[in-house]
């Protein structure tokens, strides 16, 4: 466990070097709440309750999605394990007593610790323009819930993330498929919109993906889009969905392994 | 008009040179070229999930908007199939100093940077975006004349010089801060605006976005071109602004040159 940590410290300092990097992409994160603002600003102005929810809640939920990703979102963690992989980097863990998934999931920790932070100063400057726009239920059970739902979500973020790294075992660049899932991420993770904006049969299609989770989820139950009865039956499938990717990136890992060849490094 | 045929010439081997490497890697070409596609039909399948709940976004109907943000998106693939690769490269190359390569050629470096590789994903997807702007007049009813298409073809280069300007400026950072990694997110960032309707913007937003920078015009002039016909102040603006932003980028770009110190950079 004491390696982990390690990890953990090693990873907070490697990540703060890249301070302005997350500062950068926290400006940009301000930029695309203006988007947001203005774009559902113009579709609430003719109808004062979207979906059911009005302008106020919308909003809400977004700027949570925008919150749950600085800290709990793989940003490129795929990049750096492929490059690990790429470059032979991987043979040192091949000869040392650790787990490559346990210590990639603590420099992960690390990067949102510090991302998160960042995130958390973006929101403060933001604040004085959004504050009246922000409505937060005030049911206690949605916070209780929402740290297992967070906390699973992180996991099946980087197992994602971390699938998607292994795929430079068998292919030169993964570039294409990082961007190609992250298409898929956007929309049916619920970032580009709430997805219970969706009709009826692909809301019900979709919650049983594990994009759903990936960031809706949380983000439904701290800002009131969903009741308590689905948040329940919604953790139960969250953690299923969690532990099949950590299966399956493992069972990669393993594959990847046979298919690698450590010349060098 | 002899320097013309020189750097067509130029352009031309280069484009030569890019379909023969596309053509080597096919299943790149295919995975690019899925990966446009998806991110065109998420931004339309958001457009479609928002249009279900309201039937006007700042005064456009679903189509008038799909017109929209089928432009933006054609601007935007012309842009990637013809200049992001060089342009993307070059922020990288003037750190590794690899930029020398491209001082080295018979021709003007911005130039020799910007054309050096065509994407061809990116072109072979500007026909779906087109495909969505055609749709969209068709459901519109709108039958604009040859004259007119040829104005939106025009309007949309201009759009193409200032999305290529602000890329240029962008990346032109390099030749004064260690690592431009990161830096095109702002111009992503600052493109989401150009799928916005004009009038959904008001006061300092308006201000900012609409007229210190053009990211809204850049797609607005065209689409109203095709909705309500010529409008001149419209194209007038446009073209202004693709002159001014243009000679801007290419002032910053030399600035930036005189700072090039080789590999030492």
């Amino acid at each position: 466990m004491t390696k982990y940590a390690q990890s953990f410290i090693v990873g907070l300092q490697s990540n703060l070097v890249y301070r302005w990097n997350f500062g950068v992409r926290s400006l940009f994160w301000f930029f695309h709440l203006v988007v947001v603002f203005i774009l559902w600003g113009a579709a609430f102005a003719s109808n004062s309750r979207i979906g059911g929810f009005s302008f106020s809640q919308t909003l809400t939920y977004f700027v949570v999605i925008f919150v749950l990703q600085f800290f709990i979102g793989a940003f490129n963690e795929d990049y750096q394990i492929s490059e690990d992989i790429r470059n032979g980097l991987i043979n040192q863990f091949l000869l040392k007593p650790i787990n490559y998934f346990a210590y990639r999931l603590s420099v992960f920790a690390a990067a949102r610790v510090v991302s998160g932070a960042f995130g958390f100063l973006a929101l403060l400057v933001a604040l004085p323009f959004f504050r009246h726009y922000l409505e937060l239920p005030h049911e206690a059970w949605r916070y209780v819930l929402a740290v297992p739902a967070m906390a699973l979500t992180a996991i099946i973020q980087f197992s994602i993330a971390y699938f998607f790294g292994l795929l430079a075992f068998w292919f030169l660049d993964i570039q294409g498929f990082v961007i190609l899932s992250m298409a898929i991420e956007n929309l049916l993770g619920g970032q580009m919109l709430p997805l219970d904006l969706l009709p009826h049969a692909a809301f019900n299609f979709v919650r049983f993906l594990p994009f759903f989770y990936q960031a809706y989820f949380p983000a439904s139950i701290i800002t009131g889009r969903q009741g308590f009865d689905f948040a329940v039956q919604g953790l139960a499938i969250q953690a299923f969905w969690a532990f099949a990717l950590v299966c399956l990136a493992e069972f990669v890992w393993r594959r990847g392994l046979r298919h690698h060849t450590a010349a060098g490094g | 008009m002899a320097q013309l045929a020189h750097y067509f010439r130029i352009w031309l081997a280069s484009a030569r040179y890019s379909l023969v490497r596309a053509m080597m890697f096919r299943g790149d070409l295919f995975i690019w070229s899925v990966v446009e596609l998806l991110w065109i039909s998420v931004n339309v399948a958001v457009i479609l999930v928002i249009y279900s709940h309201t039937t006007t976004v700042a005064g456009w109907s679903k189509y008038e908007m799909l017109l929209l943000v089928g432009t933006s998106m054609l601007i935007q693939r012309f842009l990637m199939g013809f200049f992001w690769s060089g342009i993307f490269e070059m922020g990288r190359n003037v750190r590794s100093g690899l930029f020398d390569f491209t001082l080295a050629q018979p021709g003007d470096p911005l130039f020799m940077a910007s054309t050096r590789k065509l994407e061809l994903d990116g072109l072979l997807n500007s026909v779906a975006a087109a495909a969505i702007v055609a749709y969209s007049a068709w459901k519109l009813g709108l039958h604009p004349s040859a004259v007119a298409v040829m104005v939106y073809f025009c309007m949309v280069a201009c759009g193409v010089i200032i999305h290529y300007s602000a890329l240029v400026m962008a990346m032109s950072l390099a030749f004064w801060i260690t690592s431009s990694q990161g830096v095109e997110g702002s111009y992503f960032t600052l493109m989401e605006f150009s799928r916005l309707p004009r009038e959904a913007f008001n006061r300092i937003a308006s201000v900012i976005f609409v007229w210190i920078l053009p990211v809204v015009v850049v797609s607005n002039g065209p689409a109203r071109e095709l909705l309500y016909g010529f409008e001149p102040w419209w194209a007038l603006g446009l073209f202004v602004a693709a002159l001014g932003w243009f000679a801007l980028a290419v002032a910053v770009f030399r600035s930036g040159l005189r700072r090039y110190t080789s590999a030492s950079s």
